[in-house]
């Protein structure tokens, strides 16, 4: 599928490989070097030996590569390659749709994806909870365009809390970022918890690793 | 698993426009993915730029990702396929003009010390530009990667047996080249 430079594979390792003086395939002394099969041929014989040796002198030089590209690797610096990497993202942004602030009349609006990040957080600062997908709909009757929204926000609880007062906890902060940082209408945020994590984390790891 | 949990979490934030919590995925994956990269191409820059246009890649199809498997995985398949386009466009290159920068090894050292020496690494990793693309991004997941056969197949979208085939091929390439060395 993805092989454009190959010969078709329907030979498998057989069609380049080599029959050993002894009759074993070369390939299958190879496979049981790497699943290191107790075989008592394979130590006794010279040529399987012989084979061997070539892969074990191999895997030496490997080694030293692989020694190579870790220390290249410890060293390396993310940082500017990061920092160009979201220069291109920040051009490519998805902020999702304009959604309403204040009353109607006011024409205030924030994007979605920025109102998301501010609920996301609200719900964050109920010790152990993540907040995932955060997605806002027109609130009202029947969805209507009313200046409102709903919230339906994912979260990831701790697996020892009582989830009923959590969720009563978790909402009500979500509740008071929108209407007292965003001024935004919401009519219903609805939670739904899609994992429960150890809560065995320390407690200075607040907000997780971001 | 935790950091698994964690990378969803971060994944579903991203695919939902959110680009500080794909800052977070970049920074956290990238070390790793660098390494990956390196050891396929063989050079710091160009793998910088496979990176790059993983990473960019994935924040364009992160809406549809939907979390089947996790971040990390995705990002290794994304990195390994962009790689593999990189070497298939490259032309074969000369080995004889390759082979001149050998440094003479020292007469004094046995030949087991040269085999762990600078001089077989560099001598490798010509050899490993003689091998096709497919050989190589499977020997490298396999040998040097450490990856099972399951996961190298996965990664590079075909069978395990196809993997094997190539894993064999480049091993006997890479054997021969180092053994006409010494």
């Amino acid at each position: 599928m993805t092989d454009r430079t190959d010969p078709p594979n329907n030979a498998s390792a057989q069609a380049d490989d080599e029959l050993l003086p002894c009759g074993r395939l070369l390939s299958r002394t190879w496979d049981d070097w790497e699943r290191q099969t107790d075989d008592p041929h394979l130590r006794s014989c010279p040529h399987c030996r012989q084979a061997v040796h070539g892969l074990d002198d191999l895997e030496s030089v490997v080694r030293g590569l692989r020694e190579e590209t870790d220390s290249s690797a410890a060293g390396y610096d993310t940082e500017p390659l990061t920092r160009r990497i979201m220069d291109v993202v920040r051009l490519e942004l998805r902020p999702g749709r304009p959604l309403p602030l204040g009353e109607p009349a006011e024409d205030l609006w924030i994007m979605e994806a920025v109102a998301a990040r501010a609920l996301r957080a609200a719900a964050e600062t109920v010790p152990g909870v993540r907040a995932g997908s955060c997605r806002l709909r027109d609130g009202g009757d029947g969805g209507g365009d009313d200046g409102t929204v709903e919230v339906r926000l994912d979260i990831h609880a701790p697996a020892d809390a009582p989830l009923p007062e959590l969720a009563a906890r978790v909402r009500e902060r979500v509740w008071e970022a929108a209407d007292r940082e965003l001024g935004m209408g919401v009519t219903a945020v609805d939670i739904r918890v899609t994992d429960l994590v150890p809560s065995s984390m320390p407690d200075d790891q607040e907000g997780g690793t971001a | 698993m935790v950091a698994d949990t964690d990378d969803a979490l971060f994944a579903v934030r991203a695919a939902e426009g959110d680009e500080d919590a794909f800052a977070v995925l970049v920074q956290r994956h990238a070390p790793a993915l660098i390494r990956l990269a390196t050891s396929l191409l063989g050079t710091a820059a160009e793998a910088e730029d496979a990176v790059q246009d993983a990473f960019l890649s994935a924040w364009r199809r992160l809406p549809e990702f939907q979390g089947r498997s996790a971040f990390g995985t995705w990002m290794y398949r994304i990195v390994t396929n962009r790689c593999l386009n990189v070497l298939r466009s490259r032309r074969p290159v000369a080995s004889l003009e390759a082979a001149d920068d050998v440094p003479a090894a020292e007469h004094t050292t046995s030949p087991a010390r040269i085999a762990e020496g600078r001089g077989a690494v560099r001598e490798l990793r010509e050899a490993l530009d003689l091998l096709s693309a497919e050989q190589r991004a499977c020997w490298v997941l396999r040998e040097l990667d450490g990856r099972s056969y399951e996961f190298v197949a996965d990664a590079v979208g075909i069978s395990q047996e196809a993997v094997r085939a190539r894993v064999f091929r480049a091993r006997r390439s890479l054997t021969q080249a180092l053994g006409a060395w010494r």
